[in-house]
């Protein structure tokens, strides 16, 4: 009688191996080409420029660097009043 | 279309294999065991009982599983002579095997609690008998009558102490006796069946044969 | 916004249209009314379900309150209260989340709105049957399925299954070519809830067969729809806020498909020491550890984003809630791998421990996550900002100490409780007079939440009702000023 935990080990340990194929033929077929852009794909170009008071000045400075002058944001941007 | 076509057939196939692994297969094996000679089917009478006990939300205070004696202290603690397993659920549906004891275990409450009337009194006012008790009252399933209007095959509850109604004579109602009947057929002292003992079906630890009770505590 | 040749070619070089804000618009015009409509259920269902909670905490304290009337039985005013926090409150908020995220994320229009109102009305319309019913005493018997499987689940399964097309559609019809991490796990939690609803819901399981199917089932409604939306809803909200990407998009690609695997499994760990095979239960205690995995990726990933701006906690409402909700998922989770194991669980299950750290989950996690969702949302619905920052702050130090104390006192009335059911010396007794005052602390922190909700719900109604005023401007074509309450 096979024990039941020698079952579900290899069927735990082929499942990891199929996984482990389609990930790669994912990878292959390009899926995870270009992340960055796949991490922005909620932004706006306002969302990245806007000014954000919590920011200490060397992270203002390094937002404006990269993604240009500062927009003044909407009352209620961050959820609330004022 | 290729990514959302992976993820749906990806988390498909997670879940799946949860449903195979931990439904179907047991599924498959759980087939196989017999329900034991002694335990006998639910009566009408004891359905019904069930019933009232899932409608009333029994379950959500009250456990009926026994856990194995070197894990726990429940078979110490007077609530069953064994652990518990599949076969003694067979006629179980569905399962009340709770998850919460702010109320005992009650698996074996028919062997432990047997007096009748005990039951009905407990259910109608359970501080009436246990003091420090936090189980809710349940007159609803009982009628309190004007002494004069008892019928002759009214089943009479005598309430003990200060907390008796005045001028009330308390009868159950058939939804108390039905529950009283359910909760009096919950026995599993007999041993466990051999045919159950397939080495997969074993509890967590230990060998299922019971145990004689050392001590007869007078706690539910 | 502003715009200029050389914005223009910034952002183009990142790959970013600014044809992308009129593209947003759209998307928030199409699902402003499925949102308006789940977002006020939530909340009514909310208010609803805080009372039952309240009064069924009472109870285990004070058992004699109100204990003529057989629909106010703790037995069936519990079974009410998990039924409306989770299918009302938790789902509805949920689903309105998703319905208003999922058009913004594939930069498309939802698909079937109308279908997804009529949806969310079914959905409605199954929880009063569903809850009318428990309360009456008719209940299928099994923890989280207690509502009629023939009277109350045939109207949430058309209903979702309305707004489950709604959703599809939307994202096959979509344009953005990439799919964000939030897509993932919203769209699976919509298909896997309904293959859930329909296993525990199905009528033949008896017997431990039934148990197995019964926390499968409730199991994974906690891990395959509460936390996956959201864990998706966090994603969106914190780099969104933020105006910074994700850490690590490569993590959270590896938290997922461990989220999903692992998750999955982890039923059995309710059954610990019960009448079930040994190796079931064992595969459970592994996929509960090995969550440790995907959780720790996870807070690792919305963390790193966070570091260095903890200071946003102090201007965004969503911010606030979003990130400690996120700490409750970690805190939750990690508690639950630990709980799984067999020496600790000896201690705690049948506890009140296990109650706490199931709303350490429910609210400290997905609750708050869905309080900062609504406080981003609601005013882009109704095109006008929250009126009082006052009343933000009572919810929010209303319900965090709320919480905080609830848990903390049910806790410590769990492992008491635990400690004595252990020692068979004690009386059953003990383990009972040993918790009292946890619970006492219980009803008091469940108190402050509820009072927090009837605040939370006030500023809501405020809202809605505020709609009028705005309807007068075209929301959002103007870069600034846009959100503002009506002028002098």
């Amino acid at each position: 009688m096979i024990p039941s935990s020698l079952v579900v080990v290899l069927a735990t340990f082929a499942i990891g191996v199929l996984a482990l194929t389609v990930f790669v033929w994912a990878w292959r077929r390009g899926l995870f080409n270009d992340l960055d852009a796949q991490a922005r794909v909620i932004f706006e170009p306002d969302d990245l420029r806007l000014a954000r008071r919590w920011e200490t000045p060397a992270q203002r400075v390094e937002r404006e660097n990269a993604y240009g002058a500062p927009v003044v944001p909407r009352r209620g941007e961050w959820g609330g009043a004022a | 279309m290729t990514r959302v076509w992976l993820l749906l057939v990806g988390a498909f196939a997670a879940l799946s294999f949860a449903i195979v692994l931990l439904v179907l297969v047991p599924r498959a094996m759980l087939m196989r065991v017999e329900a034991p000679p002694e335990l006998e089917r639910y009566t009408a009478s004891e359905l019904d009982g069930r019933r009232v006990y899932i409608a009333n939300g029994c379950v959500y205070c009250h456990s009926q599983q026994v856990r194995d004696p070197t894990f726990t202290s429940d078979v110490d603690r007077g609530w069953g002579s064994r652990p518990t397993v599949p076969a003694d659920y067979v006629y179980d549906q569905p399962h009340l095997l709770g998850t919460s004891r702010t109320g005992p275990d009650l698996i074996n409450v028919g062997q432990r609690l047997p007096d009748r009337n005990w039951q009905l009194i407990h259910l109608y006012d359970p501080r009436a008998v246990v003091a420090w008790s936090i189980m809710p009252r349940f007159p609803f399933l009982f009628e309190e009558k004007a002494p004069g209007t008892v019928q002759p095959d009214d089943r009479v509850v005598v309430i003990p102490g200060p907390r008796a109604p005045k001028d009330r004579v308390v009868v159950a109602k058939p939804e108390a006796i039905a529950l009283v009947d359910y909760l009096l057929s919950l026995k599993r002292g007999y041993p466990v069946p051999t045919a159950a003992r397939a080495r997969d079906m074993e509890p967590a630890l230990g060998s299922g044969t019971p145990r004689a009770v050392v001590e007869t505590r007078r706690d539910p | 916004m502003i715009r200029t040749e050389a914005t223009d070619a910034i952002l183009a070089a990142r790959g970013l249209v600014p044809a992308d804000l009129e593209i947003r618009l759209r998307a928030d015009a199409s699902s402003r009314l499925p949102v308006l409509v789940c977002y006020g259920a939530a909340v009514v269902w909310l208010i609803i379900g805080s009372l039952f909670g309240e009064l069924a905490s009472l109870k285990l304290h004070w058992p004699d309150l109100l204990t003529r009337d057989s629909w106010l039985t703790f037995g069936r005013i519990r079974t009410a209260h998990l039924n409306t926090v989770n299918y009302g409150w938790g789902s509805l908020a949920m689903i309105g989340t998703s319905l208003w995220l999922m058009p913004r994320l594939v930069h498309s229009e939802l698909r079937h709105a109308r279908m997804a109102v009529v949806g969310a009305v079914l959905w409605n319309v199954g929880l009063v049957v569903g809850v009318t019913g428990i309360l009456a005493g008719m209940s299928d018997g099994m923890e989280w399925l207690e509502m009629s499987r023939w009277l109350a689940d045939p109207w949430l399964v058309v209903g979702g299954g309305m707004i489950g097309f709604s959703l599809f559609s939307t994202v096959a019809a979509r344009r953005a070519e990439h799919l964000y991490v939030s897509v993932w796990y919203i769209l699976s939690a919509f298909l896997w809830f309904p293959m859930l609803f329909v296993l525990g819901n199905w009528p033949t399981w008896t017997g431990v067969e039934s148990a197995a199917v019964n926390w499968l089932f409730a199991h994974n409604v906690l891990g395959f729809w509460l936390t996956a939306v959201s864990v998706g809803i966090a994603y969106y909200f914190i780099p969104k806020v933020l105006g910074r990407p994700i850490y690590s998009y490569q993590l959270s690609i590896l938290g997922f498909w461990t989220f999903a695997f692992f998750y999955a499994l982890n039923g059995m760990h309710h059954l610990v020491g019960g009448p079930l095979p040994t190796w079931m239960i064992t595969t459970s205690i592994v996929a509960s550890v090995l969550m440790f995995i995907p959780v720790v990726a996870t807070a690792i990933n919305l963390h790193m984003t966070v570091v260095g701006r903890f200071g946003a906690l102090r201007y965004s409402p969503t911010l606030r809630f979003v990130v400690l909700g996120a700490m409750g998922y970690t805190a939750v989770s990690l508690q639950g791998s630990f709980t799984a194991l067999r020496e600790v669980n000896r201690v705690t299950h049948f506890t009140h421990w296990t109650i706490a750290h199931s709303h350490v989950g429910v609210y400290g996690f997905v609750t708050f996550i869905m309080f900062g969702a609504m406080y981003y949302v609601i005013p882009r619905l109704v095109g006008h900002e929250w009126p009082s920052a006052s009343l933000i702050r009572w919810h929010f130090g209303l319900v965090l100490s709320g919480i905080a104390i609830y848990v903390v006192a049910l806790t410590w009335a769990g492992v008491a409780q635990g400690l004595a059911l252990l020692d068979p010396r004690l009386p059953f007794e003990a383990s009972v007079i040993r918790a009292h005052y946890g619970l006492i602390g219980r009803s008091l922190g469940g108190l402050l939440m509820t009072t927090g909700h009837f605040v939370f719900a006030w500023h809501v109604w405020v809202m809605f009702r505020g709609r009028r005023v705005a309807a007068a401007r075209p929301p959002f074509h103007e870069a600034r000023p846009i959100l503002y309450t009506a002028p002098a």
